[in-house]
């Protein structure tokens, strides 16, 4: 009996400590190799785009010829948080209904609405412009930085679908129990009691659709097109910053244009990463309910 | 991308079956039409983007058949012909040359986050990792072309010269745009994404199994061995078909990389284009006739394609979870 235990005390052989290790060398290259690109596009874009940044770089607006030096991106900038921000008003009211929709609706209805939003997610953002364009954009018969937000705003909307509704399924059984016990109607308990709970997780999800939203270029080459003025006209042409980004790479030939996209890049990682991490930040510093369900 | 983790929590179920005569009151009957009718009109709206998308590039499928087109070779809008071979092909080599790349070291992370690390470094390491997925496409577009595609190209030339003389797959032309430039940026965009989606998986195969094989003497590459890998396979799988499903969908990194030849090319390292970066390309220049319907038709082609790769990664998904759920 005491031998049989014995063997299986025994230190392993040397072959298979080997192949623990060698999986164990793997993984931690495997896991440096997906740093070295974060890393290198950091690090390229602060060295290029750092020295183009200045209050100029905000405050003017590009000059129409993109070999031309001098002027800034504060169209772009201004016309990126305009298209954002109106989706947001578009898709945060809808996603958050649809969230309770799925979260109070089961059965075959309730899972086909799920699967849908989730393809709905995995959409190529492009293929959402080309809707955007067919429906609104030849209606219209011209581009215009609504047509821009509406494609932004069904990019946004399933991140906050989903993530709203991860929320209300993450809400501690206590909660749930206390509402029923209190004999609260269904729509008392969202309003006074799930929504105000998970509050800090769905304005996560928001945070995350809008750093998602912000970085698209794809389908705004259909519905927003782009300009070289400062707009607040929703109902023309709206310059976006990936959109000035990509113009000007493409004419990265010219110095003036390489060094204005690298200054843009800079600019929309810093706002991407700033929605990101303060969603991030928010939703790890107040979980509901803390170990809630997890 | 977390949705469907828990199955329908039966905590919630419950209670509901027995309330279920209850009569409902005026305000949660309110509740759920609004629900009802904004979640049914978000989706109808969509579903008739979809549609006016379809008839949109009708004419297309109906000038060159539906089979015609997709395997045209020849896409000359200045002769009114156009083929989405090139294209297709063009997107179904980058999505595979991305997942060559990506698959084996996004399992590894996901290896390195969930079994090696202690959850206090895993889980900032895991962020790290998501981060790349808060890169926005056209950034990465914009270092691929001026810093990735020039320090690619000695290698695409040497491999060319050397292995590309007897495989010619692997041949010149090595311009530097190309397939595998295209491919390799998109690796790094589905690295978090099929990251991710393997870590949840490894970490929902069950702890019992684990803990036996470890009190059994095994090493951690045992319990990897035997416990991870076969129970997570189902999900290993959804992870690489919903991968895949963003593959195809990249469009502004990719237009910036793969070199913008409406031609199959006969290598790896040629230029070509893809189902996406042509339609992202093209679509403002557009005036031929049938051009901007046959890119549409493009997008539809591509939509079909996105649906079934995705679809298939979400059922298999929803498969794994549910099997895993009961053996917990």
């Amino acid at each position: 009996m005491a031998v049989e235990y014995l063997a299986l005390l025994k230190p392993t052989s040397r072959a298979r400590r080997f192949q623990a290790n060698l999986i164990v060398f793997l993984a931690a290259v495997a896991t440096l190799l997906a740093f070295v690109p974060l890393a290198a596009v950091a690090g390229y874009l602060v060295s290029q785009g750092a020295g183009v940044i200045n209050l100029d770089f905000f405050t003017q607006d590009p000059p129409g010829d993109l070999s031309a030096t001098g002027g800034g991106i504060r169209n772009a900038i201004a016309g990126t948080f305009e298209m954002a921000g109106l989706a947001t008003v578009i898709a945060a009211p809808i996603g958050i209904l649809i969230a309770i929709f799925n979260a109070e609706v089961g059965g075959r209805i309730g899972a086909a609405v799920r699967f849908f939003i989730d393809v709905l997610a995995a959409l190529p953002s492009i293929v959402v412009g080309i809707f955007v364009y067919t429906l609104v954009v030849v209606a219209q018969g011209h581009f215009s930085g609504f047509a821009g937000s509406l494609a932004l705003a069904i990019i946004m909307l399933p991140v906050i679908v989903i993530s709203t509704e991860e929320m209300f399924r993450l809400l501690p059984r206590p909660i749930r129990e206390g509402t029923r016990a209190l004999g609260l109607t269904r729509w008392r308990t969202y309003l006074s009691v799930f929504i105000p709970t998970a509050l800090s997780g769905i304005f996560t999800g928001l945070l995350l659709a809008i750093s998602r939203a912000v970085g698209e270029t794809a389908p705004l080459i259909f519905t927003s097109l782009g300009n070289n003025f400062f707009s607040t006209d929703m109902s023309e042409p709206m310059q976006a910053l990936p959109l000035l980004i990509y113009r000007n790479a493409l004419n990265s030939a010219y110095p003036a244009a390489r060094d204005r996209a690298m200054g843009a890049a800079l600019t929309l990682v810093a706002i991407v990463l700033l929605f990101n991490l303060l969603g991030r930040w928010l939703v790890a510093s107040r979980r509901p309910g803390g170990r809630a369900g997890r | 991308m977390t949705a469907g983790k828990l199955s329908p929590s039966a905590i919630q179920d419950a209670p509901r079956r027995s309330m279920v005569r209850r009569r409902l009151r005026e305000g949660d009957l309110l509740l759920r039409l609004v629900a009802l009718v904004v979640t049914a009109g978000a989706l109808a709206v969509i579903a008739l983007m979809m549609f006016d998308s379809v008839r949109t590039a009708w004419p297309v499928f109906q000038n060159f058949g539906i089979i015609g087109f997709l395997t045209g070779q020849e896409w000359a809008p200045a002769f009114t012909v156009y083929g989405a071979w090139p294209f297709l092909y063009g997107t179904v080599l980058t999505g595979a040359i991305a997942l060559i790349i990506a698959v084996p070291i996004s399992v590894l992370i996901a290896l390195m986050v969930t079994e090696i690390l202690p959850p206090r470094i895993g889980q900032p390491v895991a962020i790290v990792v998501d981060l790349l997925a808060a890169v926005p496409s056209v950034v990465w577009g914009l270092w691929g072309l001026l810093v990735l595609v020039p320090v690619i190209r000695p290698f695409e030339r040497d491999v060319a010269h050397s292995l590309g003389q007897v495989i010619p797959f692997l041949g010149p032309p090595t311009p530097g745009p190309s397939y595998f430039a295209a491919g390799l940026i998109i690796a790094m965009m589905i690295i978090p994404i099929v990251a991710a989606v393997t870590r949840e998986v490894f970490a929902s195969t069950p702890r019992l199994q684990r803990e036996a094989v470890l009190a059994l003497g095994g090493t951690r590459w045992d319990v990897v061995r035997s416990v991870v890998l076969p129970i997570g396979r189902t999900g290993l799988v959804a992870a690489i078909l919903l991968g895949l499903g963003r593959a195809i969908g990249e469009t502004i990194a990719v237009t910036m990389v793969v070199g913008n030849n409406p031609l199959v090319g006969g290598s790896i390292f040629s230029p070509g284009y893809t189902l996406a970066s042509v339609i992202a390309n093209e679509f403002n220049e557009a005036t031929e006739p049938l051009h901007p319907e046959a890119l549409i038709a493009l997008g539809v082609v591509l939509l079909g394609l996105a649906i079934v790769v995705n679809g298939a990664g979400l059922i298999v998904r929803r498969r794994f979870e549910r099997s895993a759920g009961r053996g917990r």
